[in-house]
């Protein structure tokens, strides 16, 4: 920030900054021994972060961080595809560019496969055939059944991983977080979570833990209020409900928490809008500047130099002062371009200019009726002498000067004359009219030139004059150069982070954030909203703005009753923590016998891709089979898909003989449920 | 069924060459380069059509399964659309807007937007409105 003349006015400059290519780690003996370490990546549509999960101290932090895209121009081999940081400046391939994400979830898996061969190239995995480590990966909430069996089939067929386990990366956070400040469960809370895309309201019910009848049963803390009771048979996981009396409440021991699938809510607003939002905003403010004013700039405007108010309107009557707008506003320079703001001159400069070309134009005229005046009077003076000629008598000179004028009658040649008389009248009768009077016969003068190619030949060269003055001007205070390479980024600082409360500010219908969690608040009971309103988390990349969370908490006091408690968190590493939380889950949870939260090869072949092995950073599956696509090689394809229904179905998948290497599931599967 | 993947793998192993660096050109060794992904076109597409679905019509697959009222999916949590009225605000500073200009539509605070925006090119008044999304669909 340089400090300039006068009044403290901020001048900043971009900084560009580019990335560098990322290392190639050696596999270091500790995430070999004594079994493979699991491989941690938070896939974010933003950018994907991977490492390991050891207890190594070199190794417990993030090694790779990166932007989720991949670059191939056209033509270029599939292996010429640059992702990630080996793209030092991510402009002039921003049209090359591709994510695997669409909003927050993946449908590209040609990319993911390329992100995955990046990542384990990087981490340094060199066997053959498979990579032997148990990969946690991160994953939509809701995210679709087909989306997670692509990226089953992806992780399981192509890299033959042992296991997967798929988690979302703010219930990751929710639960580092509450592991370093050591809090005690049951963890119940509401985690607000915005990344790139999209921003989600989770709310997270602690699970109690149920011996009944010798089972261990796990209960849902929401269905025992609502004495619905809905439990899930712990011994055989996955299967569907059934129902049970509420004698449930009365053995309870808290294990863990379980996210609340059926009331989370999630907002289409986040990162994403706010960087092209401002970039419209100020492509429309300086049109001239189309091109300097790109994605990755806004980004590092929105990351340093926005926040968000405490009360929008109030802070938005304090940008009325014109004091307060100096002293706020930042000028992010340009660097100079060279060219001429054509579009900048003031109205003045282009009445000058119009004028001055009037007068041009009315010069040209001048000199042409001139002209035109003189040959017409040399033509009258030599047919008025023919005509002399006829009337001395002196009939052969007068019929020869017939045949060189190339007339046929003394009558034409009396016309001729008279046309030629009035013609010379006129023109004197102009010329003193233009003498005198300029302006009012503009009008007509400006269809004249149009006939004669050389006015407007002359008239170019006239406005290279023009432009010539023009640039002696650029000294003076009225057009300063530095000025006009300048972007006031004012208001907009505050604007763009705003649209996350406010969608309506790019058109949106849906409810901001505060009004979602309104609106999730409502769906449960006093005391519920009570317990979930105590911990409210706060994560995710775009939850960084300074002031956020005490908008947060300033929208929780309005809309909660008066004088009740609340309380907000913000994570401590809003973007890196669902990595960290990631990491520690696979820690705790090593993949082993116990295999809860763990997919395993056995059970991706025999429950199929979409099977997800809940655990308390996850979120629900709900049973439900669904067609395997069929590649585009086979010759027909005979998926049924049916669902697993209740209690005694008997469901059969049969597919089609298809190669060896697509086919995963066996010919046929049956699941018999309990 | 278990042993023919298993010969697949150590097929692989066979032809897959020493480990040795890596180098740009020689694809990595730790995976399957026979993988063809299920999800690209789809039966009828045959060799042409390899795109990817997108998220649009996934949603439309997953919509057509059999969910029970209360299921949560990816589009039953999306955020209904707001109960309040939306605020007004000008479209070139972005104050508190009372007032709308009846020609070109927008929003301003000051009889210096105004002016302003009465100077304003057309399509930059067409991008203020599509930033909006209030641009006039009638035809």
């Amino acid at each position: 920030m340089a400090a300039q003349d006068a009044p403290v006015c901020q001048i900043i400059s971009f900084h560009d900054s580019k990335t560098s290519p990322d290392p190639f780690f050696e596999l270091s003996p500790q995430c070999l021994n004594p079994t493979p370490a699991p491989i941690v990546i938070d896939n974010g549509s933003f950018q994907t972060r991977a490492g390991w999960a050891t207890s190594a101290a070199e190794l417990s932090s993030l090694l790779l961080q990166f932007r989720s895209v991949a670059a191939r121009s056209r033509g270029a081999a599939r292996s010429e595809t640059q992702i990630g940081n080996d793209i030092p400046n991510l402009e002039p391939l921003r049209w090359l560019l591709k994510s695997q994400f669409d909003r927050n979830v993946v449908v590209n898996f040609e990319i993911q496969e390329l992100i995955f061969d990046y990542i384990f190239t990087h981490l340094g995995i060199n066997s053959e055939g498979s990579v032997k480590h148990p990969i946690v990966l991160t994953e939509a909430p809701c995210n679709p059944l087909h989306c997670r069996q692509m990226m089953s089939e992806l992780l399981f067929e192509c890299y033959s991983v042992p296991y997967v386990s798929y988690g979302v990366d703010g219930l990751y956070s929710f639960y580092h977080n509450n592991a370093q400040r050591k809090q005690q469960p049951p963890h119940t809370g509401i985690i607000l979570s915005s990344g790139y895309h999209c921003s989600h309201i989770l709310p997270v019910i602690n699970s109690r833990q149920v011996t009944t009848n010798g089972q261990l049963l796990l209960c849902d803390f929401q269905s025992c209020v609502l004495k619905s009771c809905h439990l899930k048979c712990f011994k055989y996981p996955n299967t569907h409900q059934f129902p049970l009396k509420k004698l449930c409440c009365s053995v309870l021991c808290d294990v863990n928490f379980r996210l609340d699938a059926v009331n989370c809510k999630r907002v289409n607003v986040a990162g994403s809008q706010a960087s092209s939002y401002l970039q419209r905003l100020l492509q429309l403010k300086y049109p001239g500047h189309l091109s300097s004013i790109t994605l990755s700039r806004m980004e590092e405007l929105l990351h340093e130099h926005s926040y968000t108010a405490v009360d929008y309107h109030e802070e938005m009557e304090k940008w009325r002062s014109p004091e307060f707008y100096e002293r706020e506003v930042h000028r992010m320079q340009l660097s100079f371009s060279g060219k001429l703001p054509s579009g900048c001159v003031t109205a003045e400069e282009r009445q000058e200019r119009r004028a001055q070309q009037l007068r041009r134009l009315q010069e040209i005229n001048a000199r042409r009726r001139e002209e035109r005046l003189q040959q017409d009077q040399e033509r009258l003076d030599r047919l008025l002498a023919v005509q002399e000629l006829w009337e001395d008598g002196l009939l052969d000179q007068f019929h020869r000067s017939l045949v060189e004028l190339n007339m046929d009658s003394a009558e034409e040649l009396q016309s001729y004359i008279k046309k030629l008389q009035l013609a010379v009248e006129q023109g004197r009768q102009k010329l003193l009219h233009s003498d005198g009077v300029e302006g009012k016969t503009e009008g007509l003068e400006f269809e004249q030139p149009m006939d004669e190619g050389d006015g407007v030949a002359l008239m170019d060269s006239d406005f290279f004059e023009d432009m010539l003055p023009q640039k002696s001007n650029m000294a003076q205070p009225s057009f300063n150069m530095a000025e006009y390479h300048q972007l006031f980024v004012g208001t907009e600082r505050l604007r763009c982070p705003e649209i996350l409360f406010q969608p309506s500010l790019i058109g949106e219908e849906q409810m901001g954030l505060m009004e979602t969690l309104q609106y999730v608040l409502a769906r449960y009971t006093p005391e519920q909203q009570e317990a979930l309103v105590s911990n409210v988390f706060l994560t995710g990349g775009n939850i960084q703005y300074p002031g956020m969370k005490e908008r947060i908490e300033r929208e929780l006091l309005a809309m909660r009753p008066f004088q009740s408690h609340f309380k907000v968190t913000m994570a401590s590493r809003p973007a890196l923590d669902a990595w960290y939380g990631a990491r520690d889950w696979a820690l705790e949870h090593p993949p082993g016998e116990a295999l809860e939260g763990w997919i395993s090869r056995q059970d991706y072949e025999e429950k199929g891709g979409e099977y997800l092995s809940e655990h308390c950073a996850s979120n629900i599956f709900i049973p439900m089979k669904i067609a395997k696509p069929v590649p585009a090689r086979s010759a027909e394809p005979s998926v049924t898909a049916q669902t697993s229904t209740g209690a005694s179905a008997a469901i059969t998948t049969v597919t089609s003989s298809l190669d060896a290497s697509s086919a995963s599931l066996s010919a046929d599967v049956t699941m018999v449920t309990s | 069924f278990n042993s023919t993947v298993e010969n697949k793998i150590i097929f692989k192993w066979h032809y897959g060459g020493p480990p040795a660096t890596e180098s740009t050109a020689k694809p990595p060794p730790f995976k399957d380069h026979t993988f063809l992904h299920s999800g690209i076109g789809g039966a009828a597409a045959g060799k042409k059509n390899r795109t990817w679905k997108n998220l649009k019509q996934l949603l439309v697959l997953e919509r057509a399964l059999p969910w029970k009222l209360d299921d949560p999916n990816y589009y039953n949590i999306d955020a209904p659309p707001s109960l309040k009225p939306a605020k007004k605000y000008s479209d070139i500073s972005g104050l508190p807007a009372n007032y709308t200009d009846p020609q070109t539509k927008l929003r301003f605070t000051s009889p210096d937007e105004f002016s302003y925006i009465r100077l304003l090119p057309s399509d930059v008044v067409t991008g203020y409105l599509t930033l909006r999304k209030a641009t006039c669909i009638v035809p």
